[in-house]
């Protein structure tokens, strides 16, 4: 809310760019044959990925700390669904 | 130029504390989206966690080439989004009306690119109930794969639809001069849903597409 609006601005040309570089690692390093590492690398770049759009586009790095929690409980409910689930499939 | 101080609804104190208000409305609602998808991914989740050998048979039925340029022109699109807000924000109705455009036209270019991706996946019998044909092993499982990627990938596609008919109707507005810096509150909202659409992009790419590639 504070910041300049030409940091502002700049932030989201320079997150823009990440944001593409990081397309381009995840599809490329898909090509090498790492079996379930691919499919971690790719996790993790989507999550980093996420995070960048979440926190600058969307704002949350200013954000009332009211806002994070609720926009942090959407994924928390996610990971609780997804990791309960798989403590079944994962363990058969 | 920008027009209109903010309306203030009888129940608040101030217009930062209404701004505030929209603000939690939205995030709660796309908490809500979050989890909508979520039940999905935690669908596909299981389903690959059985068969992975059938999933990595069928995400190399994919378009990887379509999908990663559509990855591009969605991400692209939420710097246009950042950018029509900010306009907005900085009272330049105009700017405001020309990023909010690019948006639209580039999510318009993303159901473009899906709608070919469609036609092939048609075209190579990949659509289940509807001519689904594979001629190697765990056919079944492998139809499950595309189940799975047309739901997420069709009501994805949905939500990039809503969104560029709303932001079309935001545009509009900004044409009429509605906003200014002290009331922008339907640009910065329509932003964050946006954004949150091209969030979910970025997980359902490289679960749906890049699974075995090498």
């Amino acid at each position: 809310m504070t910041q300049h609006p030409a940091t502002k601005l700049r932030g989201y040309l320079v997150s823009w760019c990440v944001l593409l570089a990081l397309l381009l690692v995840t599809l490329g390093t898909a090509y090498l044959p790492l079996g379930w590492v691919n499919t971690a690398i790719n996790l993790m770049i989507s999550v980093t990925q996420a995070a960048i759009v979440l926190l600058f586009s969307m704002h949350l790095r200013s954000a009332h700390p009211t806002l994070r929690i609720v926009a942090a409980s959407g994924f928390f409910g996610i990971a609780i669904l997804i990791g309960l689930s798989l403590t079944d499939f994962l363990t058969r | 130029m920008a027009s209109a101080a903010p309306p203030l609804a009888p129940q608040f104190d101030d217009v930062e504390q209404q701004r505030d208000a929209s603000k939690l409305g939205i995030w709660i609602f796309l908490a809500t989206e979050i989890l909508f998808f979520g039940v999905l991914f935690a669908a596909y989740a299981i389903t690959r966690v059985n068969h992975p050998a059938a999933f990595a048979a069928g995400s190399r039925l994919t378009d990887v080439s379509l999908a990663s340029i559509n990855t591009a022109v969605l991400l692209t699109s939420s710097l246009t989004m950042a950018l029509g807000v900010h306009a907005a924000q900085s009272g330049t109705p105009r700017a405001t009306v020309g990023w909010l455009a690019a948006t639209v036209a580039l999510g318009t270019a993303f159901l473009v690119v899906k709608a070919m991706e469609y036609r092939v996946d048609y075209i190579e019998h990949l659509v289940p109930t509807v001519n689904f044909f594979y001629p190697g092993p765990q056919s079944g499982q492998v139809e499950l794969f595309f189940y799975l990627y047309f739901v997420v990938t069709g009501v994805h596609a949905l939500h990039v639809f809503i969104g560029v008919a709303v932001i079309s109707v935001i545009a509009y507005m900004a044409w009429n001069n509605t906003f200014s810096p002290e009331y922008f509150t339907p640009v910065d909202l329509t932003g964050l849903y946006w954004h949150l659409v091209d969030i979910i992009w970025l997980f359902v790419y490289p679960l749906l597409y890049l699974i075995s590639r090498s």
